[in-house]
């Protein structure tokens, strides 16, 4: 008979259980949950942060071109992080650039696990042919790396719509490509989960009740499986916002016009080797900065939440 | 008196929880003999498990002995290493658990499994091993035993493995085997032969058992003596016949009665009210008083030992001579 | 039109056999037609209203399959079912209103009750799904009459399942199946996963039930003390097949087939200390390929070269019916 049993029967709820608990006693997670925030807040508040609206072509003042870090230049501006080869300050190009990185990243991760989730329910419960046809899908596209996928779809758009169109779509065809390269982890673990709780007996319970099955899978499969899509989704935004800054620098991603992180790197990326460091470090440290963050803060909720799930 | 083959006195169990320390198993003292089956019984949560855990040194944290002394012929097991330890099982003491399918490697045959065994404890060449492995398999019941030496566990059934789990426990013939809810997962029919071959083994090779389960049936047919356990506490020991015929401890006789027989019917069944306490929630005085029908003014606030209670020894008030327990508990004190 | 005849459940020749999975490659190179397990093979049943038919036998007999047909988690490969009058075969007729009068209760406590409601919605779904009660606080006030009934509080509807015992969840679980005022109550081995004390309170609490409102149940159970307890009929399955079926008085005190007969001998009663008993020969063999004629010969004392050849018919001996080559008509 279990231990768990004796002591506490079943599952706790989350806000009495381990999670919280081991929350606070870990520097790691701390560290990375507050940069997290703090990295999230600042981007987020870039329009009200920033000194200079970097999205404004009228903000960006040639003669200041190429200045470095912590520099006042020729007409009278103080730039923390120097400026790029048009002018624009460095520091408030990156927090807008950060918050375009952010938003894209999250967009498609949130995309995909709609998508990916959306999925997995129908195929996990209703299997037979529908759920062998997306999981033939899923695997082909396994075989593909994500950033090939994405540059598919970016390339077929532009081939097809015309250039104002397209960059007036360029985001939410962006936030599709990666979102599209990004579902099946969800639908594969999301799926595996339903199997899973379709044969137990609470789920039987309603099939005798009569409950019909699309109201089994949202109320009752639904609620069990989205711990497992949580932990995902954390890992994967780090993926979705590297992923986004790698199409950027391809020059596949956003438009010009509003720079991610990853397209001001590109930019600094000629400037590297004749000293001006600044124009690609700087956007690349807080992609780091970022990414790692969400990392540290996934692996730390993956690792938290496996014990857990292991011993129920 | 000869001296008892393994003997537990006052042994304590914490487990170690995010809430505190809880008590999973309180003072438990026995003894078995050589040769003799000492069944202990219990519901789910009583800590018979982690006695036999205990006895074998198979605790995982957050389970820790903390208390006790376990002698086995004489000598002290409980304060040994772990390579102390690693030899003592399955030379001088074989288990046998519930679940068949994980007590067998699944990638190794059973001939390998068993042949492993024995050329880790004793002095035998590779084919005197396999020798004898074909021998115990023979033993055990399982039919063509010279070809099931290189079956994998999946070939085999439920039954058939539970055996191949039997042969493992005594192929280094150990003078004490623990076996913990070894028929709960198998079929009635399946039970009878496995429950059978046990027996039979023993008897052969004055091997003592201490069997662990919660099925009061299998206890009536082969124990010699049962501890009832209750909370983490032994509260009734004595011999096989005075606890099935005539138990003292109102638990006891409670559980007795609640048992569905064949030969009962049209009557509804007699219950105790309530549930086994959770760990950390264990009663003060008695941990049986809040469902006891028999409770006295004194069993929520002292605790009782263990004392004589006519055929058997019992932990309640109502039992024992009152006098009797009073000189036992000074004399603890003292 | 309710059926109130004195039956309310009769099968007749249900067969359910399941496909053995296999990659569908192996299946295109192999020529042979695909495995099937023979989980149930032709089993033909009444049920009397208020009374209680309980199902025996070992693990892999089928007992269990039948049930989840019956209550329309399986579809039957073949056989009629007749539930109060209607036909409960076709898969359509899982919308039927009449279902709701067919509920039933699981085994397992702790995988019953989804984890993450509360259990007044628990309870309370049958009702909201098949709209007999309106009205937030006409459904609450039922729930309370529910939860008392099986001895617990209405102060439980606030509480999750994880903050009770096994007994008290199969209780909620025992609430939940009559919220939908049922009439029939499969149990499929309801207390196994119960300590014996709580076993006890369950059973106890079943049969008030039953006298209380006239229920009807299927248990379906391997322990045999349990049926002596609660069954008025018992059926014995070996391998898929009922072969033996009476009252429960004469199957479990005189029981004509050879398999019942070892059966009962096998079962550990506190009652009998270390008696001899009659050894079982060998294993209950696999269901994808059951034995020709009787299922039981290879295992059977009393074997013919008949019971190999032929299966056996029901014959009635006194008041039940046995399927055995060895027994003569009465």
């Amino acid at each position: 008979m279990s231990l768990q049993a004796t002591i506490q029967p079943g599952a706790p709820r989350w806000w009495e259980g381990d999670l919280p608990h081991d929350f606070v006693r870990s520097p790691v997670a701390l560290v990375a949950a507050a940069s997290t925030l703090l990295i999230v807040a600042v981007a987020m508040g870039a329009g009200l942060i920033a000194p200079y609206d970097s999205n404004d072509p009228a903000s960006a003042n040639v003669i200041d071109a190429r200045l470095p870090p912590g520099s006042s230049g020729m007409t009278g501006h103080y730039y923390l992080l120097g400026t790029d080869p048009q002018g624009r300050d460095m520091l408030s190009a990156i927090l807008f650039g950060t918050r375009m990185s952010l938003m894209v990243g999250a967009s498609s991760v949130l995309l995909a696990a709609l998508i990916g989730i959306v999925l997995g329910l129908v195929c996990g419960y209703f299997r037979g042919l529908l759920d062998a046809i997306v999981m033939r899908i899923a695997d082909v596209q396994l075989g593909f790396p994500a950033i090939l996928i994405a540059l598919l779809i970016d390339g077929i758009t532009r081939t097809v719509v015309d250039r104002a169109t397209h960059d007036r779509l360029a985001i939410p065809v962006l936030v599709v490509a990666i979102a599209a390269s990004f579902w099946v982890q969800y639908a594969r673990t999301v799926r595996g989960l339903v199997l899973v709780e379709r044969g137990k007996e609470y789920v039987l319970a309603a099939m005798v009740t009569g409950v019909s099955p699309l109201r089994i899978i949202a109320s009752h499969i639904r609620p069990n499986v989205m711990g497992s899509v949580l932990v995902i989704g954390t890992i994967n935004l780090a993926l979705a916002i590297l992923t986004e800054a790698t199409l950027s620098f391809l020059g596949v991603g956003v438009p010009p016009t509003q720079p991610s992180l990853g397209s001001l790197v590109r930019i600094g990326n000629e400037f590297l080797f004749s000293g001006d460091w600044w124009i690609s470090i700087c956007p690349g440290a807080m992609l780091v900065a970022l990414c790692l963050s969400v990392n540290l803060l996934g692996d730390w909720l993956r690792d938290a939440l496996n014990p857990r799930l292991s011993s129920g | 008196m000869a001296e008892p083959l393994l003997s537990v006195r006052n042994l304590r169990v914490e487990i170690a929880t995010r809430r505190g320390t809880l008590l999973a198993v309180d003072d438990a003292s026995f003894d078995i003999a050589e040769g003799e089956v000492l069944g202990v019984v219990g519901e789910s949560g009583a800590g018979k498990s982690i006695t036999g855990g205990a006895i074998i040194g198979l605790l995982e944290p957050p389970l820790r002995h903390v208390g006790g002394e376990i002698r086995l012929a004489g000598r002290r097991i409980d304060d040994l290493d772990a390579e102390a330890m690693r030899r003592l099982r399955g030379r001088h003491i074989g288990a046998i658990f519930q679940d068949p399918l994980t007590s067998l490697n699944p990638l190794m045959t059973v001939g390998r499994q068993l042949v492993q065994t024995m050329i880790a404890h004793l002095d035998l060449s590779p084919r005197e091993a396999r020798a004898r492995a074909a021998q115990l398999l023979a033993e055990v019941g399982l039919p063509a035993a010279q070809e099931r030496l290189d079956s994998y566990p999946h070939e085999l059934s439920g039954g058939m493995r539970q055996r191949v789990v039997l042969a493992l426990a005594f192929c280094c013939e150990p003078q004490l085997i623990i076996a913990d809810e070894p028929t709960t997962a198998l079929d009635v029919s399946v039970q009878a032969q496995v429950i059978e071959v046990l027996r039979r083994m023993c008897r052969e090779r004055a091997t003592a058992v201490m069997l662990i389960t919660h099925d009061m049936g299998v206890i009536a047919e082969i124990a010699d003596h049962i501890a009832v356990m209750y909370a983490g506490r032994i509260i009734e020991i004595g011999r096989a016949e005075a606890i099935l015929r005539a138990p003292a401890h109102p638990y006891t006789r409670g559980l007795m009665a609640c048992i569905p027989s064949m030969h009962r019917r049209y009557r509804d069944l007699p219950q105790i009210e309530g549930s086994m306490p959770r760990l950390d929630a264990i009663p003060s005085g008695c941990a049986f008083h809040p469902r006891c029908p028999s409770r006295l003014p004194r069993c929520d606030r002292e605790r009782p030992v263990l004392a004589p209670a006519g055929a058997t020894q019992s932990a309640c008030w109502l039992t024992a001579a009152c006098d009797q327990m009073q000189d036992i508990v000074a004399a603890r004190h003292a | 039109m309710l059926d109130l005849g004195a039956d309310i459940l009769c099968v007749q020749g249900l067969t359910k056999r399941f496909a053995v999975r296999r990659p569908w490659v192996m299946q295109a190179i192999s020529r042979q037609s695909r495995p099937m397990v023979h989980a149930v093979e032709d089993v033909s049943l009444v049920i009397d209203r208020g009374t209680t038919f309980a199902l025996v036998g070992e693990s892999g007999c089928g007992k269990s399959t039948i049930a989840r047909c019956i209550a329309g988690i399986l579809t039957p490969t073949a056989g009629t079912m007749t539930f109060m009058g209607a036909d409960i075969m076709a898969r359509r007729s899982r919308r039927d209103p009449r279902r709701r009068h067919l509920q039933m209760i699981f085994q397992d406590p702790y995988a019953s009750l989804n984890p993450r409601w509360r259990v007044g919605r628990i309870i309370a779904e049958p009702i909201v799904t098949h709209r007999l009660i309106t009205g937030r606080g006409r459904i609450e006030a039922r729930t309370a009459e529910l939860l008392m009934l099986v001895g617990l509080v209405p102060q439980d509807a606030r509480k999750y399942p994880h903050q009770f015992s096994g007994g008290q969840r199969q209780r909620i679980s025992i609430a939940r199946a009559l919220a939908s005022e049922p009439a029939f109550l499969i149990c499929d081995e309801p207390t196994s996963a119960l300590d014996v004390s709580v076993q006890a309170q369950i059973l106890n609490l079943m049969r008030g039930l039953q006298r209380q409102l006239g229920l009807s149940y299927l248990l379906i159970s391997h322990n045999l003390a349990v049926v002596a307890h609660m069954a008025d009929r018992v059926g014995v399955m070996y391998l898929g097949r009922l072969v033996e079926w009476g009252a429960a008085q004469d199957v479990l005190e005189r029981p004509q087939h050879p398999y019942t007969r070892m059966l009962l001998d096998a079962v550990p009663d506190v009652g009998t200390r270390r008696e001899r008993r009659q050894p079982f020969k060998g294993e209950v063999p696999s269901p994808i390929q059951p034995p020709s004629g009787c299922a039981f010969h290879p295992r059977c004392p009393l074997a013919e070269a008949r019971c190999a050849r032929e299966r056996p018919h029901p014959v009635a001996v006194g008041a039940g019916w046995v399927a055995c080559h060895a027994v003569k008509k009465s």
